[in-house]
């Protein structure tokens, strides 16, 4: 790539408002300063750190109603679609829960997170010895993390159905395709709905033993369903990823009013503060089980293990940095709406 | 700096780069620059004049060598307190 190509690659990565009033200028400070032997990668890399904080600071923007609309939805979007693409792993990552102890396989009588009456499993059940104390702390954390899923998951739905309210009252061009765009995540729901109900009506009746050999299913089509699970697999997945890219667009091009922008603005704000509250459970579930593992070395405990625990430090790092997107996009929506509301309107 | 740099007379983007780093050695890059001048800009502090050739000069504003003024006093303070204290010490 050519000083000049990287320079250019540069600047187009700032906003179109800053190329519009600077680009010319530091395109041609770029050339003399290369000319005089900076090194252009140098200057590309100062151009790219600039590009980042313009984006993120919005230093000089003219104070116009689209710019400022438009950076207030995409901070919206940007506060509240990492958690979309990051929360579902969180919860797969923790997995199945077991517990043990030395004398044998664990069960237990009571709720699944206050574990009372842990039993040794046999012929009859024995006592089995208590959690370790960092391991009671962990079917908490793990509840915490699960409802706070639930309560995000119902502060994003809210937000959702206010975009596509707020597309519908807006008297913006191609508003219908906008709005179309928005329902992705409802489309892809009921696709995954219908494939789910084939998938079932599909399947065998039941299962024929045939003395020895393999199982023979009873009725249904069970080519066709295995089919449709591999299918409903794959459009899960993929319905759920472009679901939070057609909302991203959807909200980057949908001219909404401003209460609807002050709407949206609360829910980046409570998404961001869930999200954190999310992490938090998740490294107390994490290092629970981690004091528990020395604790329980120490005398005679059940502990209390999850079958994917071992992705807790990478969930961490990926979960950390989805909540420092979401932070800084969520103030960015706050302070966007003020200069919306006190400054232009 | 960028404000000290046009208190000597209206500079384009390339002249504030080469008069800050003879005056105090730091190296500033393009990017940062207009960072700079974006936010000064917006604050009033300096303003764009016609533009040369894709250079457009910028000049300090009345507002900008107010503040230029008071923030150069307050650092004379501090570099007057730090040279009486060094003094003291017989450094």
């Amino acid at each position: 790539m050519s000083s000049e190509s990287a320079v250019n690659l540069a600047i187009r990565c700032y906003p179109g408002w800053w190329r519009e009033r600077y680009g010319e200028e530091v395109r041609a400070i770029s050339g003399d300063l290369t000319a005089d032997g900076r090194s252009p990668a140098i200057v590309a890399l100062n151009l790219l750190h600039g590009a980042v904080r313009a984006r993120s600071r919005a230093e000089g923007m003219p104070k116009i109603y689209e710019l400022w609309s438009t950076r207030t939805r995409i901070s919206i979007a940007a506060a509240t679609l990492p958690w979309m693409l990051v929360a579902p792993f969180v919860l797969m990552a923790m997995g199945t829960q077991s517990l043990h102890s030395t004398k044998g396989y664990v069960f237990f009588s009571g709720s699944g997170f206050t574990m009372t009456h842990l039993q040794i499993a046999g012929a009859p059940p024995t006592p089995a010895p208590p959690l370790t104390p960092a391991g009671s702390v962990v079917p908490f954390a793990s509840l915490a993390v699960g409802v706070l899923f639930l309560v995000t998951l119902a502060v994003l739905a809210s937000g959702w159905t206010g975009l596509t309210g707020a597309i519908r009252r807006s008297a913006m061009p191609h508003r219908r395709r906008v709005w179309l765009l928005a329902w992705a995540p409802g489309f892809a729901l009921l696709a995954d709905v219908a494939l789910v109900v084939a998938e079932v009506l599909l399947r065998p009746n039941g299962y024929r033993s045939t003395g020895g050999g393999p199982m023979v299913p009873i009725g249904g089509h069970p080519l066709a369903a295995h089919v449709l699970g591999t299918v409903l697999a794959v459009v899960a997945i993929g319905g759920w990823l472009a679901s939070i890219v057609c909302v991203a667009v959807a909200a980057k091009r949908a001219d909404v009013a401003l209460s609807d922008l002050r709407f949206g603005k609360s829910v980046s704000i409570a998404t961001t503060a869930l999200f954190a509250l999310m992490l938090t459970a998740y490294l107390a579930w994490g290092i629970g089980l981690l004091v528990q593992a020395r604790q329980a070395s120490q005398g005679t405990f059940t502990t209390i293990s999850y079958s994917h625990q071992d992705l807790w430090f990478p969930i961490v790092v990926l979960i950390t940095s989805a909540v420092v997107l979401s932070g800084f996009s969520s103030r960015a929506a706050r302070r966007s709406w003020i200069v919306l509301s006190n400054d232009i309107s | 700096m960028v404000l000290t740099s046009l208190s000597g007379g209206p500079k384009h983007g390339y002249a504030v780069i080469k008069d800050i780093e003879t005056m105090s050695g730091v190296t500033f890059g393009p990017g940062t620059l207009y960072g700079v001048l974006a936010r000064l800009e917006e604050e009033g502090l300096v303003e764009a004049l016609p533009s040369e050739d894709h250079r457009r000069p910028y000049r300090l504003t009345g507002a900008g060598a107010t503040v230029l003024r008071e923030r150069l006093e307050a650092n004379v303070k501090v570099a007057n307190i730090g040279f009486r204290r060094l003094g003291a010490l017989g450094a």
